[in-house]
């Protein structure tokens, strides 16, 4: 096949952006392990992990500048090298919020907890993880269909978003936890939502990825296929 | 003489006198080229064109529009009629023995080969840069007047002569030589010389089959240039093999393509040049873009 090498630099690249995602998405794990065992050990596991993720995501940089110098991509090698800055961005930012929230855990250990907001910080946690699992899972397989999904799951997570902030704005008698560990827990939330969405994005720019069109084109796109079908 | 080879340089004047028609409706001139012309060119529309060369379709069903002061490229594999093509569009094609076209080429409202129409003039409305740069053994001032005084230039030579050069951005390089020859110039000037001789005579669009393929990269840059301020007078269509060329340089890209052996060029897909460079439909345009061809 003509551009073998260039072909073979892609393929190394995307290994290296997957390789980061399973690192960052395995640190995800840790945190909501972390917080759903109230387990600051686990948690201090993951302290400066970010400066990692941040030095290999300005390696993952380099590398698509240097192939944009050299090979001057257009079309889909284009649009690849302009998905795998995206992505990497989201992974380093997400990977960044994770370890804010691991600090959080081992920065409040002594600290009183409501338990009904830090069940739902738990769950939350989890279904962040999730979701950013499968923005990951989406890109490494190119998979457009899965990715019209994320939609409706980070939706999910907008109502755990609501529900925790109700629930740090409105504690219950006796069971509010300290201060410290309120705001702390509120800043959680914040982080969890925002871990999603990088998530979510993931999927998104896998949709510019292989159709090159912006998500929101073709979920359009995509809707008004499915009303055509029904008038049939 | 070589009928072909002459169409690789150009033709000469006894035989673009030979090929005028007895009569035919004169078409609407661009302006007057005594008195300059407006900014806004004419477009082109093609309508179902196929060419041949005896009975070998080389190209088929064109359809296309050239939208006026745009730079159109065309890409595409060696061999699938894109030259063929880009002489249609001012009747070059036929003064190749056995050549002809079929189907509408319309400049502005006006089909080039409709009844009587004088290709000459046409020649004239839809000038024509080769790959290679092909300047008159004359002075570099004759070599841009030569087209005007032949078409019966009466205004100001000095002027035209400078405007045209200007707008090849030549000016400047050969304002103190004017009356050198213009074989004296490196390639690339002589291709920005080429180009001031077919401004000369005030065309609506410009046809460049591979201008800069002979040319090293600052002079590539130069022409690259050239096209960018041209368009705002003039239409442009651009054949080339360089991909970067072609995404720098236009707004609009067509790809044509050999679906099979021994079968006529298409017109593959045609759209923004952004488009084609960033998201083509086709996958032959995709793996024609990327270097995946082949």
């Amino acid at each position: 096949m003509p551009r073998e090498i260039f072909q073979r630099e892609l393929n190394h690249l995307v290994e290296e952006v997957v390789e980061l995602g399973q690192e960052v998405e395995s640190c995800l794990g840790t945190m909501a392990e972390a917080l759903e065992k109230h387990d600051d050990e686990t948690a201090r596991q993951e302290l400066g992990i970010d400066s990692r993720y941040k030095e290999r995501g300005v390696e993952i940089d380099e590398e698509c500048m240097i192939l944009q110098a050299r090979q001057a991509p257009v079309a889909s090698d284009l649009r690849l090298i302009y998905t795998v800055q995206a992505v990497t961005n989201h992974l380093v930012r997400a990977g960044t919020l994770c370890e804010h929230i691991c600090r959080a855990i081992v920065e409040t250990a002594g600290c009183d907890r409501d338990p009904d907001l830090e069940a739902t910080l738990s769950e939350m946690a989890h279904a962040a993880r999730n979701l950013f699992r499968e923005g990951l899972d989406i890109f490494e397989n190119r998979d457009v269909d899965r990715a019209r999904d994320l939609e409706a799951a980070d939706d999910k997570i907008d109502l755990f978003y609501s529900e925790a902030m109700n629930l740090a704005v409105n504690p219950g008698k006796g069971e509010a936890g300290d201060p410290e560990w309120r705001v702390r827990a509120a800043l959680t939330v914040h982080y969890l939502e925002r871990i999603a969405d990088h998530g979510v994005d993931i999927g998104r720019r896998t949709v510019f990825l292989v159709t090159g069109e912006r998500m929101e084109s073709a979920m359009s796109q995509y809707r008004n296929r499915q009303i055509e079908g029904y008038d049939e | 003489m070589d009928r072909r080879s002459v169409n690789e340089e150009g033709l000469t004047l006894s035989e673009i006198s030979r090929e005028r028609p007895e009569a035919g409706p004169e078409t609407i001139e661009r302006g007057d080229v005594s008195s300059g012309q407006g900014d806004s060119a004419l477009g082109m529309k093609i309508e179902n064109l196929s060419a041949f060369y005896g009975s070998f379709k080389a190209v088929t069903d064109v359809n296309i529009d050239l939208r006026a002061n745009k730079v159109t490229a065309l890409i595409g594999p060696s061999g699938c009629g894109k030259s063929t093509f880009i002489r249609c569009l001012n009747r070059m094609h036929e003064v190749i023995t056995g050549a002809r076209a079929e189907g509408c080429v319309k400049l502005g409202e006006q089909d080039i080969y409709g009844k009587g129409v004088d290709p000459v003039r046409i020649r004239r409305r839809i000038g024509m840069v080769f790959q290679k740069p092909n300047p008159f053994s004359k002075s570099i001032y004759e070599n841009v007047a030569w087209g005007a005084r032949i078409n019966g230039y009466k205004g100001d030579m000095d002027e035209l002569v400078e405007r045209s050069l200007r707008q090849a951005a030549l000016w400047d390089e050969v304002k103190d030589r004017l009356k050198q020859s213009g074989m004296g110039l490196s390639g690339g000037q002589q291709q920005r010389l080429v180009i001031a001789r077919t401004l000369a005579v005030e065309p609506e669009v410009i046809l460049m089959d591979e201008p800069a393929s002979a040319l090293d990269p600052v002079s590539t840059q130069k022409i690259e240039d050239t096209m960018a301020e041209l368009k705002k007078r003039y239409t442009v269509v651009i054949v080339t093999h360089n991909m970067q060329q072609a995404a720098r340089i236009s707004d609009y890209t067509g790809f044509f393509y050999i679906e099979n052996m021994g079968d006529p060029g298409r017109l593959w897909e045609f759209d923004e040049t952004s488009k084609m460079f960033s998201a083509p439909e086709r996958k032959e345009t995709e793996d024609y873009v990327t270097g995946r061809f082949g």
